[in-house]
């Protein structure tokens, strides 16, 4: 029977399919409803029933494995029949089912008369009797034989088959179609209600059983009601339907087997909700129930009912209960019935199911027919073939136990037949046992019964052993944490524009934290306001005073100061007793002690007197000021005849005791007076002596100067009588001899008469008491309450009534209407950028607006600054009043901490008005009777406040401190954290411990304990305090190493691809490795690392080298430090670098070259054509083009054959050159990194060479980029030298047919030109001045006096055209077009910006600066350069005039070494030092001495300028330019030079702008050139100035030092030096000469040691005739050439360059002689002027 | 003291929802790898190929590495971005690959991945761009579990590599 069960509940799921987990348990059920419905029969039979229904099911079991075997030998051959046969086969098997079922219901009904049912009796009870009523005719023939019974089924089935053999066909295929295309609801009924019409059927066949008659009358009750609900459900289930199909529409059929469930489902469901609603029978048994504690059950309910149910114990024999319970429901029959029924619901619906199935068989044709369209899938039917097949293959392999309970028989045996104990009656607790369905524990036993050791499953009582229920009454799930892992935390971020600014706080707009400033505009209150009436302006005038006087009030400063003095008078005087007292035991030391501290209470008093005095005083003028102010007011209130301002001043006046102020007063007044003369015969004692004194000197020196006087005077008596006496005899005159006056004493008594005579101090006056009691009194007076007088204390209220605006006079009406119309508002800028405002407020009649509002505002740019903008708006449109600019607040202000503080603002708008209103700005007058008239601008206060927000979490929104960098206190803050938890409160713990740690603090001590309580609070000791904790992150990594670290890092070759990388200078431009490591040469890093170890040592030596090797490592700091500061910036590309986009070109330029084309060709034109740059990678063998037109004024040698040395001084002596004769052979010789060429021989003083050489250039490292090729500081030199032939002939006889001859080339001159200037201007052209030396011995200058030309200034100089460039042309550097950093206003920068561009659209070749860069890198204003700088004092020495004392300062400035700026910050930008920094450093370019000779100048009063233009050779450079009286002088700084404006040989070739402190001044004008400019910088035709009317200079505040400090120059150290310098060059020279001997001249050498310091005397021009006359003398034996050469002093290295290009040591013979001298001028602070003078001597023959 | 050289490109990436991309990448080794020569990071431009079909960087890339030890190979490690019509960049994907170890051209694809959101951030993200992002960026290739990270997976990165390796037979590794 189970098996059958089992087998049915198969098929029911393969026909409804998924029905599995829900209908299982509801086939159940059903079965068990039809159990229940024969619940009524008699308890007797039951058992024997039970034992019969066992057997039976067995017997069915059986035989219908037999029949099925029949049947599938049937089915095999015709699939079809199989199908009916199947169909047949289940509904027997239903029957069997439901008669097994029955008797289960039985057994358990008749156990448990309580049992709770679900309720929906009606359907149930229409379709259960039909069951019930089969059952019974089951049950019945039970009874009789099985085989009746299964004849009888047999029957039944065949007649079901008869019946049904059309339906049958498809009958699966068809519950599905109905549900897609559900037949019409009036044809077909719902599944649930079909039931009743097979039943009825076999209701007639077998209308037997017991209480058949009881069941039939129920049954009729139970079909009525059921009719009526049925019809309804009917209805519903129609309109269900009919969605339900709209829906089904859409799916095809292959998903049918999933509507359908889908469908059941929704249909049971729906269905039990409405019939829960319907009945109320049903719920009249629910009441019931629920009285009973049973819930109602709904679906779940129904489920969970049955898991509840285990209690019945159905196998124990209980008699008595059995009839008790017997008689209960006969009692109760009905309603548990009912109720049993009911609690099958969900049994209901599966039977309705099932039921719907039979149905179907019964409607087939109307299905047909609505099918038809769909009728034709055949194929289906082959999918449930193997399903009887999978059963009986079930039935073999698969056990199902039944779900009846264990009978009593088996419980007894596993009991071995002893009686149940229940331990829970016994009085133990047994805790709850799990809700499991009856169904399932009796599975479970009936299972178990059949283990082996079955006993063991089950307890003392005969139920299975079960732990108590772990189960929760209510379902609940653990809580998931959704907290994710650190490591992969997901950040939702927008989508973001990268800026690239670094005004952003996060360096873009988006990307931002949360950053925000509360703004807090609380109220505006105005002091003055052009609407203010006369009365206002008192009023505020006396609420001002009031304030203050309220405010002196409070701290009483007069009554503190007068307690005070009391005091200090009591100690004093009790010092004084006490000094009295004791004077006896007191010694020197003590007494002199207290001595001094009576002084200093006395001193004390004094003090405190005059304070009080003060305060007294201004109190009572306050007070005077207050009355008269309210007087004024009270006149001002009656002329205008109505009150304005509710101000009132009472005066509340206490009256006082005359009698004790007048003692007071006169006690006060005797104190003081006492006090007065005590300090004034001190003063007179100490004066007094000091007279005494003074007189008695002076009566002594008045004595002493008769005497000499009287000395003196006999002394010439004498004189005159010896000389009367001469003639008396040498007697006498022996005498008078004896008697001659010492010289010696003559002198000083002429001495002491010269004294000066000593002065008499005025008499000091004695103490004049009358007159300062006067004195006293009348201060008193002034100052101080009269005795009697009463005291005033005035109050200022509020509370004067107002005159309504109807009863004042027109003006005043008008006032207030303006007033009313007033309406102000404010505008909060941040950045300058408006970010808010506050809404709109009228001005009160008191002149305050209350605003009260807070913005906060979220930032993103840091904060520059945050200004409030007044409004004033009347009717339309506002106008600004003024601006107030706030602080930004520090970072440990926050919204919570901050107060409000009080701005004040004024502005200067000037209004008038025509009415009482005063106007801003404007004179007004109280009336005629108040004197003068007044001006008031509009003042007033704002009440505000900044500060940074604070989120709900309590966190700080303030960006990160970087802004605080600038802060003086960062560093402090970091350094000392103590100080930092005061500033700011905020600490860097880590820091602190660090600090903590690093500083060796002592822990136990208890200065530390607060901080070590700190760091242990925060992060507990062994965190912060303790030895660091070391964990190792890559394990085991050590044991596999092939090699440790050293090795790698000591490989060279690594080692040189990682410095190459790196850029380190030595390596950049390595171009191979070599592979090997043994192939790199051992030295390679020599130089790396010993410039490494100079790095790190430093030298303390006290010579002038050393000083200068300090200078350059400060240099190099700096420098480091500012390529460092610009690395960042250099690395940053930007598009252009990227990217090298042709400009298109514009309309107008393809017009022309278009009509270019139609031009005539000109092939005689030239046209220039530029030079294509080269890309630094592709360029070698790159020469520089040197070509050299021509000399002129070469000077001309003195005649040789005049034998000796010939000065340009006798040129008279000169031979005349006659046409032929050489005068001199120029050419010039270039030397460029050791390599020299040079020109042909020219001929005369003025060659003309027209030659071009190429000099060869090699880049160091062989780097063409721009970046290295701005470092070379290789210069070109070029030597103008005469050629001089020698004859060397020894022998006059071979003079025919040898020529011998000695070249010896004679230096003239000689120009340097660095090749940066070269790199950086592409090319240099020009004529240019040769730097010449000062004595020239053997050559002479100026023109022929063949000519007899004038001489002419210039002609003095030697000049040399020259056109230089570096073919093939190398790319310049660019510029930095970064903008830096700046401190400058940003309106400033802009309006900069602005004017150099317009000016660039006009002249482009001209460079106008108006900001540089300092060494830190930042943007500066260029006028800030400019400051009034004293020059070192002593440097001025004898020159008295003031060209003289320019033409030093001058020589001082051009003295400090130059140094190109790309040189000291090569692949920068020009940077501008300030002077102290240049002096500093001691080195700068054009602009450094420029900038300092200017404000050396600005010193000396000299109206100057900057010139920034374009020299020779310097390219872009910076001269200065001084006013003298009808001329402009240019300075060349690095020179010392200065030229008039006009000479044309000026080397400022163009000048771009001037710059001073005020302005720069931009040249406008067609020319460039100095010599034809307009220097009247007033004219704007001319002159662009910066600062104009309409951006005036507002005054920039200096960028240089307050002053210049200068260091005198260590002498000692300067003649070391040159001593040194002089030993190094000898050396030098015989080195060069190695092969020949050299010897030196030393009494040359003596003469030119004294003519050097002559030479810098005369700032190196040319010495006195004296001196040179001095040295031809000496040398008229010799023929001398040489010369004396000047230079800054930097190092060594280029002096010994500069001589060695100067050639003098080129003579190849032996019998020379050299002389060399040098000579060190020391000027401040280590500026030197260094002279060598070399010389070579030819002995003449 | 063995070398690892890579000289290749990072050609491109395909299969993203849009083409106009760029790429962030660095590379990343153990300790026992010191980087000689080259840059270990950088950032391609933004290609925006007419044909849709993906983008190409043609970004070079050229470390020369020495080493101790194995561990820590190489790995290069991208991060795709996408650069929308309004000139905003969004995350696309992450991926990351092993540098290959042996020597020899290769030619590798690298899957790319980024996290999903919540609901509310996907749909915030297809609306207004943006997305979510890493905050921690090293997860990229450090081999945390990930299995919380729920992730979409995105295009792929190419990368070209050749790899030189020198010495490592020194130590008895063969290449």
């Amino acid at each position: 029977m189970a098996d059958k069960k089992k087998k049915t509940k198969r098929l029911i799921e393969n026909e409804e399919d998924e029905e599995a987990g829900v209908t299982n348990p509801s086939m159940d059920e059903e079965a068990e409803a039809a159990q229940h419905q024969s619940g009524g029969e008699s308890s007797v039979e039951q058992v024997d029933e039970t034992h019969e229904a066992e057997s039976l099911i067995k017997d069915l079991k059986t035989k219908h494995l037999s029949k099925q075997k029949e049947l599938s030998k049937v089915k095999s051959p015709k699939e079809d029949l199989a199908k009916e046969l199947r169909t047949i086969k289940q509904q027997s098997r239903d029957k069997v089912d439901e008669t097994i079922r029955q008797e289960e219901a039985e057994l358990s009904a008749t156990e448990d008369g309580t049992v709770p049912m679900p309720t929906e009796e009606e359907e149930l009870g229409e379709s259960q009797p039909t069951d019930s009523i089969v059952t019974f005719a089951e049950t019945t023939t039970e009874l009789e034989t099985e085989e009746a019974v299964v004849k009888k089924l047999k029957r039944k089935k065949e007649k079901v088959e008869e019946e049904e053999v059309l339906p049958l066909k498809d009958e699966d295929e068809e519950t599905t179609k109905k549900e897609e295309a559900p037949p019409p609801p009036e044809t077909v009924p719902p599944p649930q209600e079909e039931p009743p019409k097979p039943p009825p059927q076999e209701d007639v066949k077998t209308p037997r059983g017991l209480k058949a008659s009881m069941k039939a009358r129920l049954r009729k009750a139970k079909e009525e009601a059921a009719a009526e609900a049925e019809q309804e459900q009917k209805e519903e289930e129609k309109k269900e339907r009919q969605l339900k199909r709209d829906k089904d529409k859409k799916k095809t059929r292959f998903d049918q087997p999933e509507v359908d469930e889908a469908e059941l489902e929704e249909k049971t469901r729906a269905f039990k909700s409405r019939l829960k609603k319907k009945q109320p029978l049903e719920e009249k048994f629910r009441m019931e129930l629920k009285s009973k504690g049973v819930f109602m059950p709904t679906a779940e309910e129904a489920f969970d009912f049955f898991t509840h149910d285990f209690e019945p114990e159905p196998e124990e024999p209980k008699p008595e209960v059995e009839e008790k319970e017997e008689e209960e429901k006969e009692e109760e029959e009905e309603k548990k019935e009912g109720e049993e029924e009911e609690g099958e619901e969900g049994e209901g619906e599966e039977d309705k199911k099932k039921k719907k199935e039979k149905e179907e068989d019964e409607v087939p044709l109307m299905e047909d027919v609505d099918e038809e369209g769909y009728g034709f899938y055949a194929v289906r039917k082959a999918e449930y073939d193997d399903t009887p097949e999978t059963a009986k293959k079930e039935a073999e392999k698969l056990y199902y136990p039944s779900v009846t309970s264990v009978n009593a028989e088996e419980k007894a045996k596993i009991l071995h037949d002893k009686q149940p104990r229940f331990l829970e009656d016994e009085g133990f607790y047994v805790g709850t046992r799990p809700k499991i369905s009856g169904w399932n524990v009796n599975k479970m036993e009936n299972r178990l019964i059949k283990e082996l050791h079955r006993e063991k499953w089950f307890g003392e009582d005969g139920r299975m052993i079960v732990l108590p229920n772990p189960l929760r009454p209510t379902p609940s799930r653990p809580p998931i944490p959704e907290e994710q892992e650190p490591g992969l935390e997901v950040q939702y971020r927008k989508a973001i524009m990268h800026e690239f600014d670094s005004r952003y706080i996060d360096g873009s707009l988006d990307n931002a934290g949360y950053y925000q400033l509360d703004v807090d505009i609380n109220s505006l209150s105005f002091s003055h306001h052009h609407l203010f009436s006369r009365e206002h302006v008192l009023a505020t005038r006396l609420s001002q005073l009031y304030e203050e006087y309220m405010d002196r009030q409070k701290k009483n400063m007069a009554e503190y100061l007068s307690e005070k003095l009391k005091a200090l008078k009591l100690s004093a005087v009790h010092l004084k007793d006490h000094m009295a007292a004791k004077k006896s035991e007191h010694n020197y030391a003590d007494r002199s002690n207290f001595q001094k501290r009576l002084q200093d209470y006395k001193d004390e008093i004094r003090r405190a007197r005059a304070l009080r005095d003060k305060e007294e005083k201004t109190d009572r003028l306050l007070l005077k000021a207050i009355i008269k102010t309210w007087k004024d007011i009270k006149q001002q209130r009656e002329k205008q005849k109505f009150i304005n301002t509710p101000l009132k001043l009472q005066v509340i006046t206490e009256e006082t005791n005359k009698e004790f102020d007048l003692t007071q007063w006169k006690l006060e007044i005797e104190d003081e007076l006492e006090e007065m003369e005590e300090e004034a015969t001190e003063i007179y004692n100490r004066k007094k002596t000091e007279y005494e004194e003074a007189l008695k000197k002076h009566a002594e020196q008045v004595k002493a100067k008769e005497d000499a006087r009287v000395r003196i005077h006999k002394r010439s008596r004498k004189q005159s009588t010896k000389g009367s006496r001469a003639s008396l005899g040498s007697k006498a005159s022996k005498h008078s001899a004896e008697n001659e006056p010492n010289p010696e004493e003559e002198a000083k008594d002429q001495e002491i008469l010269n004294e000066p005579e000593i002065e008499i101090p005025d008499k000091p006056e004695e103490f004049n008491k009358e007159q300062a009691r006067k004195d006293i009194i009348a201060k008193a007076k002034e100052i101080r309450r009269r005795p009697g007088e009463p005291k005033l204390y005035p109050e200022v209220t509020s509370t004067q009534p107002i005159t309504e605006a109807s009863k004042c006079p027109r003006g005043e009406q008008q006032r207030r209407n303006d007033v009313s119309k007033c309406e102000m508002f404010l505008k909060v800028l941040f950045n300058n950028k408006e970010v808010s405002r506050t809404s709109s407020k009228p001005l009160t009649q008191e002149f305050k607006l209350n605003f009260g509002q807070i913005f906060s505002l979220k930032i993103v740019q840091w904060p520059e600054s945050i200004t409030y903008q007044v409004y004033e708006t009347s009717g339309f449109g506002g106008e600004i009043i003024c601006e107030i600019n706030s602080s930004i607040p520090d970072s440990s202000v926050t919204s919570q901490s901050v107060q409000l503080e009080n701005l004040d603002f004024s502005s200067d708008h000037r209004v008038n008005h025509g009415h009482e209103g005063v106007g801003s700005g404007v004179p007004f007058s109280f009336g005629a009777k108040n004197e003068g008239t007044e001006t008031l601008y509009t003042t007033g206060e704002l009440r505000c406040s900044v500060a940074w927000a604070i989120n709900d979490q309590g966190e700080l929104l303030v960006p990160p401190s970087t802004q605080e960098q600038g802060n003086m206190f960062y560093a402090m803050r970091k350094m000392d954290p103590v100080t930092a938890i005061g500033a700011a409160g905020v600490v860097d713990i880590q820091k602190l411990a660090k600090w903590f740690e690093d500083s060796r603090l002592d822990p136990n001590d208890p200065a530390n304990a607060d901080l070590v309580y700190m760091l242990k609070s925060k992060g507990g000791e062994s965190a912060l305090l303790g030895p660091k904790e070391f964990f190792r992150l890559e394990q085991l990594q050590e044991e596999f190493n092939f090699c440790d670290d050293e090795a790698i890092d000591e490989n060279k070759r690594f080692r040189l691809i990682y410095l190459r990388d790196s850029e380190v200078t030595e390596f950049k431009n390595y171009k191979m490795i070599p592979l090997l490591d043994r192939d790199i040469p051992r030295d390679t890093f020599a130089e790396y690392e010993k410039k490494k170890r100079e790095e790190e040592k430093y030298k303390e030596e006290k010579d002038i080298e050393s000083h200068r090797a300090a200078v350059s490592k400060f240099m190099q700091r700096v420098r480091e430090q500012v390529i460092r500061r610009f690395r960042l910036l250099a690395h940053q590309r930007r598009l252009e670098d990227v990217i090298n986009e042709e400009a298109v070109p514009n309309i107008a330029l393809l017009g022309t070259s278009v009509l270019k084309l139609t031009e005539r060709r000109r092939p005689l034109r030239v046209e220039r054509k530029e030079r294509k740059k080269v890309v630094p990678q592709t360029i070698d063998n790159v020469k520089i083009l040197i070509n050299i037109n021509r000399a002129v004024y070469v000077p001309r040698r003195v005649a040789a054959s005049r034998g000796g040395a010939m000065t340009a001084r006798e040129p008279d002596k000169a031979v005349k050159n006659i046409v032929g004769e050489t005068q001199v052979q120029p050419f010039i010789e270039v030397m460029f990194q050791d390599v020299f060429l040079h020109t042909e021989v020219g001929d005369g003083p003025n060659p003309s060479y027209n030659e071009e050489l190429e000099m060869p250039f090699k880049a160091p490292n062989e780097d063409y980029t721009p970046g290295n090729l701005q470092t070379v500081t290789d210069n070109i030199y070029l030597n103008l030298f005469d050629q001089v032939l020698i004859d060397i002939q020894e022998d006059d006889r071979q003079r025919g047919t040898t020529v011998h001859q000695r070249i010896e080339k004679k230096w003239l001159g000689g120009l340097t030109i660095p090749f940066s200037t070269v790199y950086f201007n592409g090319k240099i052209d020009g004529t240019f001045k040769l730097n010449k030396p000062p004595v020239l011995l053997g050559y002479t200058q100026g023109p022929d006096e063949e000519e007899g030309t004038s001489l002419r200034s210039n002609e003095e100089n030697t000049y040399l055209s020259v056109f230089m460039t570096i073919e093939p042309p190398l790319q310049p550097p660019e510029p930095m077009r970064e903008r830096f950093a700046t401190t400058e206003d940003e309106k400033l920068l802009q309006y900069a910006d602005n004017w150099e561009k317009t000016l660039n659209a006009k002249f482009s070749d001209r460079e106008y600066k108006t900001t540089v860069i300092d060494v830190n890198g930042k943007t500066v204003f260029v006028t800030r350069y400019f400051k009034a700088l004293e020059p070192p004092p002593d440097i001025f020495g004898s020159s008295d005039t003031e060209v003289k004392k320019m033409e030093v300062v001058a020589r001082y400035v051009s003295m400090i070494p130059s140094v190109s700026d790309s040189v000291v910050f090569p692949g920068l930008c020009d940077i501008w030092s300030t002077c102290d920094q240049f002096l500093q450093m001691m080195a700068g370019d054009e602009e450094e001495h420029a900038v300092l000779l200017a404000n050396y100048f600005l010193y000396m009063k000299k109206i100057t300028w900057l010139i920034i233009g374009k020299g020779i050779p310097e390219g872009p450079t910076a001269y200065v330019m001084t006013e003298q009286e009808n001329d402009y002088w240019i300075w060349n700084a690095g020179t010392g030079e200065h030229f008039s404006y006009r000479d044309s040989y000026c080397p400022l070739q163009s000048i771009s702008c001037l710059i001073n402190a005020e302005n720069i001044w931009a040249n406008v004008q067609q020319y460039e050139k100095p010599a034809q400019m307009n220097f009247d910088l007033s004219q704007g035709a001319s002159w662009r100035s910066f600062f104009t009317r309409s951006f005036p200079n507002t005054g920039i505040a200096s960028y240089q030092p307050e002053r210049l400090y200068y260091k005198p120059t260590n002498k000692n150290a300067v003649l070391d030096l040159q001593e040194k310098i002089e030993t190094l060059l000898k050396n030098k020279i015989m080195e060069w000469r190695s092969r020949l001997i050299t010897r030196w001249n030393r009494h040359c050498t003596q003469i030119m040691r004294k003519l050097l310091p002559v030479l810098e005397e005369n700032l190196g021009h040319s010495p006195g005739e004296q001196h040179l006359a001095e040295l031809e003398s000496t040398f008229s034996a010799y023929k001398v050439s040489g010369f004396p050469i000047n230079m800054p002093y930097n190092e060594i290295n280029p002096i010994v360059d500069a001589v060695f290009s100067t050639r003098v040591h080129a003579h190849d013979t032996s019998d020379v002689e050299f002389a060399l001298a040098v000579y060190i001028h020391p000027y401040p602070n280590d500026v030197l002027s260094v002279w060598v003078y070399v010389a070579s001597l030819i002995r003449s023959r | 003291m063995a070398e690892v050289h890579i000289v290749g490109q990072i050609v491109g990436a395909s299969g993203f929802p849009d083409h106009s991309l760029f790429c962030k990448w660095g590379i990343n080794t153990g300790g026992a790898w010191k980087a000689l020569a080259g840059l270990r990071e950088g950032q391609t431009q933004v290609d925006t190929p007419q044909q849709h079909d993906a983008a190409y960087w043609a970004h070079p890339i050229d470390i020369h590495y020495a080493t101790k030890g194995l561990q820590g190979w190489p790995k290069i490690h991208f991060q795709v971005w996408h650069q929308d019509s309004f000139g905003r960049n969004e995350l696309y994907g992450y991926g990351f690959c092993h540098v290959p170890t042996t020597p020899g051209m290769h030619e590798i694809e690298c899957p790319t991945w980024r996290p999903s959101g919540s609901f509310k951030e996907q749909v915030s993200q297809y609306f207004l761009g943006g997305g979510p992002q890493l905050k921690n960026p090293d997860l990229i290739y450090s081999g945390a579990d990930r299995y919380r990270l729920h992730t979409i997976a995105m295009g792929s990165v190419h990368v070209r590599l050749g790899v030189i390796l020198r010495n490592f037979d020194k130590y008895g590794i063969e290449c």
